[in-house]
């Protein structure tokens, strides 16, 4: 059996993904490793989901369950608790190698892949947290994980170190949940998460937030017993004298999410130095043609609304790919410029480029105004004026095909802050 | 009544109690912590040195040596795993020719098999990363490295299943003599009587000594060593085990692969007064990578997962103190195994007991010994075919439990319940390998916890993390589904 499409993770992104190219006619399969459809949106049970893609508010198990229902509506043929490990390039496409314990060890064919797998959490390791290594010191997801979905508290007495939103939505959740929050603390002078996220997680129950703050020191032999944050300056090092202690049996890291990108390992797939996930051109195709990536195992995103659109992209993109649509030729690099952190398309694919484009990127840094500026060689071919700009939220910026003036001069976007 | 028991569950004292059951003696091991090795022998640099740097005609030089060929054995029998990586002893500047000549010399004298000069420029070609002011490079083809924690689990496991008893949580807090016979008393208040006694308390031996010798004849001044270690995706970044040209404080930062493909770097060096103490330090962490980079061009340090901290049982005695109490006859110090501790561990257990016991205890042969341990399979190793076999045999096969190190459900469940099984998430991580990769457990760890809570029938909320009382649910919610 061959299919189509293979789509890696049942979250929001594969199966957006899989709605969309199903709907272009493909024979779709989806794996997902979980028990169940829905990804991480099914622990996720506070409300803000939906607000651009529904135009309502709803839960993230809600937000999951209404694709749950048109996915299971397309009869998507799918496969749970099934995880890929390994991919194959075969002359006429891939093979996916699979294991799940119903069905055992499984040998997948298809023409194209759609890598769906969404992020893991940075850990205490990756952010080289100094201090003793008790247990009690765990990323935000994970302690939400069980909180949410298996009915379990990890602790009582907690303390957040960053302000992700998973951070900020788990220091309302533990208050909920009767534990003392005590506070979180932000290495950078801003937050990462959104705007509401610090108003109605932290605002409205009194959690104080410490900005260019962070933990310098970890104490307790088995169990966490405190730990001690300290003031950084603007090169993010310590300042002496600054000490605030807190007595905690937790410390949960919200420090950043990560693509996981684990089953490109043994292929030669362009990774991006900063999103971490692949280089992809406005089809969301990586280096390897037939190879797709959407939703956060391509960069981590701020709205779920966000993932489902791009994967839907994604979705008819891989579709047109299949069908012989889309033969790629010529890329033309679209390079992050002055003040941004990055941008996606990292590519744009010349040969199958009509109308418009929906680029993706964020900024370096927090600003009350400016413009937006793509450049090819000298020229201006687009610019948007933005107000109100921070590194936590998405920005997006239309690329019109007719505005190329040529298809070999690489595009630059930059951010030109206006000073008020 | 036991013949002998043996105060210390690391590396050196499970190859001793393994090294005894060989003979028709009664054994028991006794370990403090919840597992085997929590201490040094989890947190070290995981290398069978060659034997370059000790002083010709010490302990550390002579069981080294042997100790390092004895590995060779010890894979056979016990199947630990060994990667013969070899290793560069890299002179940086023309300072350090002079010092890496008379280490090569040195290296000659204690009989090291293989070792030469070559070039920076020579050894740059067979090693790309190695650091372009490489100046001049002591080959060492025989240094190997290991998983030293397994090593010391397949030589108890072995042990036990030749005879030995072993003990957990058995602190032992008070030491007696009395008509030739030693009573050991637990913290937990049980007395055990032994004919003799091998204290192989690693960091606290002279703690252990100190119950019974009115005068220790040697210190432990526990020496912190803090490492980075880098995810497995870096595989292959170098091939041989780098060191710098040692100073008097030790070996140096070291770069080093891993048998599982992660590549470790460090240790530090730092006194301090706790034997257990595992803190990292900022500092330290940041030496580590200016040190490291002075090595190895371009370490991908963005790949950092991890970092942790182990404490070496550094004596004043300078080499290993292995010899019988000068009070007390039938007590053997096993004291100051700090580097090449690991390396010299077989040779150690060998000479403990081939040596010093013979020389008082006649000591029969167990004729019933089987020399060979239990191999426990590695799915994500195993052939295709081998794999489909293998969950047509057993479908938990087919149970893909830790993802970034492909750890199945079946090999989870093997080592919660073989003969020395693992009871806690840390237990299953150093057994199974779950929770070792990029994500460091955030995608498996709850699996754990649940397939621990259904295969010992306990609660979720009483699975511990490490120790005793280290439990990572603490408390249910206030509604319960």
């Amino acid at each position: 059996m061959k299919t189509d499409l293979l789509v890696i993770g049942g979250g929001a992104a594969g199966i957006a993904a899989a709605l969309e190219a199903s709907a272009q006619g493909l024979e779709v399969l989806l794996l997902e490793r979980d028990t169940q459809l829905g990804g991480i949106l099914n622990q996720c049970i506070h409300n803000g989901f939906g607000l651009h893609v529904f135009k309502e508010e709803l839960t993230g198990p809600e937000y999951a369950e209404r694709f749950i229902h048109m996915f299971h509506d397309k009869d998507i043929a799918y496969k749970l608790n099934t995880t890929v490990l390994d991919i194959r390039k075969e002359d006429a496409g891939f093979v996916v190698s699979a294991s799940s314990l119903q069905e055992g060890w499984l040998e997948l064919e298809c023409r194209a892949i759609m890598l769906a797998s969404g992020c893991y959490e940075r850990t205490r390791g990756q952010i080289q947290l100094p201090g003793d290594r008790p247990k009690g010191v765990m990323p935000a997801g994970s302690a939400q994980r069980y909180l949410n979905m298996d009915g379990y508290l990890v602790g009582k007495d907690v303390f957040i170190l960053g302000s992700g939103d998973i951070g900020l939505i788990m220091a309302r959740r533990m208050k909920l949940e009767g534990a003392n929050v005590h506070g979180v603390a932000e290495i950078m002078p801003h937050s990462n998460g959104l705007t509401r996220n610090i108003v109605q997680c932290l605002h409205d129950y009194d959690i104080p937030l410490f900005l260019s703050h962070t933990v310098t020191d970890i104490r307790g032999k088995d169990r966490l017993e405190g730990v001690t944050i300290q003031q950084v300056d603007e090169n993010w090092k310590p300042i002496s004298g600054t000490d605030k202690h807190f007595s905690v049996d937790t410390l949960l890291l919200s420090v950043g999410l990560v693509p996981d990108t684990m089953v490109f390992e043994s292929l030669d797939i362009a990774m991006h130095p900063v999103t971490k996930g692949a280089v992809v051109d406005q089809h969301y195709q990586t280096s390897i043609p037939g190879i797709f990536a959407c939703g956060n195992a391509l960069h981590v995103h701020d709205l779920v609304d966000y993932v489902t659109e791009e994967s839907r992209r994604a979705g008819r993109a891989a579709a047109r790919y299949v069908k012989g649509l889309s033969v790629r030729q010529k890329r033309l690099a679209l390079n992050s410029g002055a003040n941004i952190h990055y941008t996606l398309p990292q590519y744009i694919d010349t040969a199958d480029f009509n109308g418009v484009i929906s680029c993706m990127f964020r900024v370096t840094k927090k600003a009350e105004q400016g413009e937006f500026v793509i450049r090819q060689g000298d020229r201006i071919i687009q610019r948007k004026k933005a107000r109100f700009l921070a590194p936590a939220e998405m920005e997006q910026l239309d690329l019109d095909q007719t505005m190329l003036s040529d298809h070999e001069t690489p595009l630059t976007l930059d951010f030109e802050v206006i000073r008020p | 009544m036991y013949d002998f028991i043996i105060i210390g569950g690391g590396v050196t004292g499970a190859l001793i109690a393994r090294t005894l059951s060989r003979y028709q003696v009664k054994v028991c091991l006794l370990e403090k912590e919840s597992d085997i090795g929590n201490h040094a022998t989890l947190a070290n640099s995981a290398i069978i040195h060659a034997g370059f740097d000790p002083e010709p005609g010490t302990l550390k030089a002579r069981l080294g040596v042997r100790g390092n060929a004895m590995y060779e054995t010890l894979h056979k029998e016990l199947h630990v795993p060994l990667l013969r990586t070899g290793a560069y002893v890299v002179a940086r500047h023309e300072d350090d020719v002079a010092i890496l000549n008379a280490l090569y010399e040195r290296a000659l004298k204690n009989g090291v098999e293989g070792a030469k000069l070559l070039s920076g420029e020579q050894a740059r070609k067979l090693e790309p990363a190695l650091h372009r002011n490489s100046v001049k490079v002591l080959d060492l083809p025989s240094t190997k490295v290991t998983y030293p924690w397994e090593v010391a689990l397949s030589a108890l496991e072995n042990a036990v299943s030749n005879g030995v008893e072993y003990r957990l949580e058995a602190e032992v807090v008070g030491i007696v003599r009395t008509d030739k016979v030693y009573a050991v008393t637990l913290a937990n208040g049980h007395a055990l009587k032994s004919k003799a006694i091998i204290n192989a308390a690693g960091a606290f031996a002279d703690k252990v000594a100190g119950m019974i010798e009115t005068h220790v004849p040697y210190k432990i001044t526990p020496r912190r060593g803090e490492y980075l270690v880098l995810d497995k995706s870096v595989r292959g970044f170098v091939e041989r085990v780098l060191y710098p040209v040692p100073t008097e404080k030790g070996k140096g930062v070291l770069v080093v692969p891993q048998v599982h493909g992660n590549i470790l770097l460090g240790p530090t060096s730092e006194f301090q007064d706790s034997p257990s103490a595992v803190t990292n330090h900022q500092a330290d962490l940041s030496m580590i990578r200016q040190a490291a980079s002075t090595l190895a061009e371009a370490i991908p340090f963005d790949k950092v997962i991890r970092t942790f901290a182990g404490v070496r049982a550094t004596s004043s005695a300078k080499d290993f103190y292995i010899r019988q109490s000068l009070e007390h006859r039938g007590f053997y110090h096993v004291a100051g195994i700090d580097s090449p501790g690991l390396t010299a561990a077989p040779a150690i257990a060998e000479y403990v007991v081939e040596t010093l016991i013979k020389q008082d205890y006649d000591l029969e042969s167990n004729p019933d010994f089987n020399p060979y341990g239990m191999q426990y399979p590695h799915f994500h190793e195993a052939s295709l075919a081998k794999k489909r076999q293998m969950i047509a045999e057993n479908p938990a096969f087919g149970n893909i439990v830790c993802k970034c190190e492909r750890v199945t459900e079946a090999e989870v469940l093997m080592h919660i319940h073989r003969p020395c099984g693992g009871h806690s998430v840390k237990a299953i991580k150093k057994r199974a390998r779950a929770g070792s990769g990029l994500c460091q457990g955030g995608y498996c760890e709850g699996t754990v916890v649940k397939l621990l809570a259904r295969e010992l029938k306990q609660p979720l909320e009483t699975i511990d993390y490490y120790r005793k009382d280290t439990p990572i649910l603490m408390a249910e919610t206030k509604v319960k589904r």
